[in-house]
């Protein structure tokens, strides 16, 4: 078996402020293999972002990594010089955003901005980062790359600029890609289109991604493997499939219950009742305990940690004292 | 059949020229983009019907209209058969404001952010004189604040206090304040979380179930649609290209850009499962394709497709305006 190329141990990640400091991310722990898709759901303000800029060190100060670490390839990252991850980024690891204009500048034209990209994180100069940005367009499918090379972002559609982005990202031939919400900003038919792309590219180059989405439907499509976040911890992990069709948190169970499916309709969706806690109010034991329909007085003293249920992991007491049967929720 | 909402021959274009100077000194040519254009649909009471479509499809200009807040360059609304835009009775239109409503998409910005919960809950009320005297107002208030699911000591919040959801149900709530039978949702969930958003929309369904209302749907959400809807448009570059009721829209997609959008969207049912490809995007509205705009993307197009615009035409339950359809290529 490959060993992990991104491992994440205890990470915790915490906001000071006036007040109080506030745990963004507490105590998460995941890897992602060479070639694999981790999928990373949940709603806003899970923590869900916070833990991609971690990764890449774009915490947003006064944030800072509490505890844990972070290796990429055995490699610990999370400790480097500003300098030495400014290496990191963009060339080990890519990275694509939401919103596909502002991730290109509007003055530069697209092949440049490839250009400066391949020539900041590789040896290729001149004619040779030219033909190695007219690849990469050629390859994320956008079609004429050398009249294309010309062009502003402006002149390029939502759904032609996220490939460039996608490009922009591959440029320096990372080992890893951190993708936060790379569909989001899209309409439906481009999301596609951006998603099969990803899909390929981890595959041709081995990539590791980590897609980070709310959007469940992208996650079932492209994921291998999905963890679910809530309120700054991970609350289930496992293979695609088992937490789609058999969640096992009954955080999970209710956020697939309230997906609004194609293939059924009319009865009434399953909504969680309340919603998530703000940071500065996270109650004790397991955070999900208030909005829970299995909580008993365990859930309100003690916080679970992850423990194997299935083919993945839930932090569950219910998985401690007795089995909930699948899909109940 | 008695239809509360008509809309008949609906257009709406806008001037988005360059200044009449760098046109004159360029020698540019005034250009125009046609937002909506043809767009005929009723709704009866009670119904839900739905508009989806990609951004730049019209449909919240379209959305703008029925309410009355973009005036039509073409075609009117009629709501109980009162004229909205052109009326012959100014008076029955006035009468007929206070029974249409609408509900925004993101309730951090349709709310006044320094306003309290039951003053913008009170506001409709007030302002149409449905109630006298403070302590009725404030009656009224608590009585709606309770039927969005909210508490009465709510009202003295302001919206910053609430989480995003429950805006939603302050919206809703002043949506309800003046007693409307027609209620125009423009995205209502699309900035709410999944979880939020059932929430959501199961409080719309109960209070259609509860008060009788009618609502014009507007989303780019398919499974919201197949959730919420009686009936459902699609509508590509300002026209409907299909019109049928949920069931058959669903099952039997009739129009080619439909079941496109049906293959496209990502569903938590399709873990593993291979998509179909889909090629290209929409097209710029200021420079739609001659024909029926969606032959550039169709893999049904022919001759016929790119050099005569279809019309709507009848194909079983369903109204589908494409060429192949009514020629049976399809």
């Amino acid at each position: 078996m490959t060993s992990p190329l991104l491992c994440v141990r205890n990470l915790r990640v915490e906001f000071p402020t006036r007040r109080a400091t506030l745990r963004a991310i507490d105590d998460i722990s995941f890897d992602i293999m060479p070639g694999e898709v981790l999928g990373v759901v949940g709603e806003s303000g899970a923590g869900k972002s916070v833990t991609g800029a971690a990764i890449i060190g774009l915490i947003d100060a006064p944030g800072r990594i509490a505890g844990g670490e972070i290796l990429l390839d055995g490699q610990r990252i999370d400790q480097l010089p500003p300098a030495a991850m400014r290496s990191i980024r963009g060339k080990r690891i890519g990275m694509v955003f939401q919103d596909p204009l502002t991730s290109l500048d509007p003055l530069y034209r697209i092949g440049a901005q490839i250009e400066e990209t391949i020539a900041a994180h590789t040896d290729l100069r001149g004619e040779a980062a030219r033909r190695r940005a007219i690849s990469l367009l050629a390859e994320v499918g956008i079609a004429a790359p050398e009249i294309r090379m010309d062009s502003y972002p402006h002149q390029f559609s939502g759904g032609m600029r996220q490939r460039v982005v996608v490009a922009l990202a591959l440029a320096a031939e990372p080992q890893l890609v951190i993708a936060d919400e790379p569909t989001t900003a899209l309409d439906v038919s481009v999301q596609a289109q951006i998603i099969t792309l990803m899909k390929r590219l981890a595959q041709d180059h081995h990539v590791a991604i980590m897609l980070i989405t709310h959007d469940m439907g992208v996650i079932a499509e492209a994921a291998d493997r999905v963890a679910v976040m809530y309120a700054g911890r991970i609350v289930e992990i496992g293979p695609v499939q088992d937490v789609v069709h058999t969640p096992r948190h009954p955080y999970s169970q209710g956020l697939m219950g309230s997906i609004p499916r194609l293939d059924q309709s009319a009865g009434r969706l399953v909504a969680i009742p309340g919603a998530m806690p703000r940071l500065d109010a996270i109650p004790p034991g397991c955070a999900f305990h208030p909005r829970c329909p299995h909580a008993f007085a365990r859930c309100i003293a003690e916080k679970p940690s992850l423990r194997p249920t299935g083919a993945g992991a839930a932090a569950c007491w219910l998985f401690d004292v007795a089995k909930v049967t699948d899909g109940a929720a | 059949m008695s239809n509360l909402v008509r809309a008949e021959n609906l257009g709406r274009v806008f001037d988005v020229s360059r200044p009449w100077l760098d046109r004159l000194l360029e020698r540019a040519p005034r250009q125009v983009v046609t937002a909506v254009a043809d767009v005929t649909f009723d709704i009866a009471r009670r119904e839900t019907l739905a508009l989806v479509g990609e951004s730049g499809s019209g449909k919240s200009t379209l959305a703008r209209m029925v309410v009355g807040l973009v005036l039509p360059t073409t075609g009117e609304v009629f709501i109980d058969d009162v004229a909205m835009h052109y009326p012959t009775d100014r008076l029955a239109r006035r009468r007929l404001r206070r029974r249409i409503q609408m509900v925004f998409q993101d309730p951090y910005a349709s709310l006044n952010p320094r306003w309290r919960a039951g003053d913008i809950v009170a506001e409709p009320i007030r302002a149409l004189g449905l109630e006298r005297g403070r302590a009725r107002v404030d009656a009224r208030v608590g009585e709606l604040l309770r039927l969005v699911g909210l508490d009465p000591a709510d009202g003295t919040k302001y919206p910053h206090e609430f989480s995003g959801g429950q805006r939603q149900r302050v919206a809703v709530a002043r949506a309800l304040a003046s007693q409307p039978d027609f209620i125009v949702c423009d995205e209502p969930t699309s900035a709410l979380d999944v979880s939020v958003q059932a929430q959501i929309l199961n409080l719309m369904r109960d209070l259609q179930d509860q008060l009788g209302l009618t609502y014009l749907f507007i989303t780019h959400n398919l499974a919201v649609v197949r959730h919420m809807a009686h009936r459902i448009g699609v509508m590509y570059l300002g026209r409907l290209v299909e019109l049928a009721p949920r069931t058959s829209l669903f099952a039997g997609p009739r129009h080619p850009y439909t079941r496109m959008l049906l293959d496209a969207v990502p569903d938590i049912d399709m873990v593993g499962r291979a998509r179909k490809p889909i090629s290209g995007e929409m097209p710029n509205p200021i420079d739609p394709p001659v024909g029926c705009s969606f032959h550039p993307r169709c893999p049904y197009a022919n001759e016929r497709c790119r050099e005569e615009r279809p019309n709507l035409r009848r194909a079983d339950d369903s109204l589908v305006a494409c060429h192949a359809v009514s020629e049976g290529r399809i």
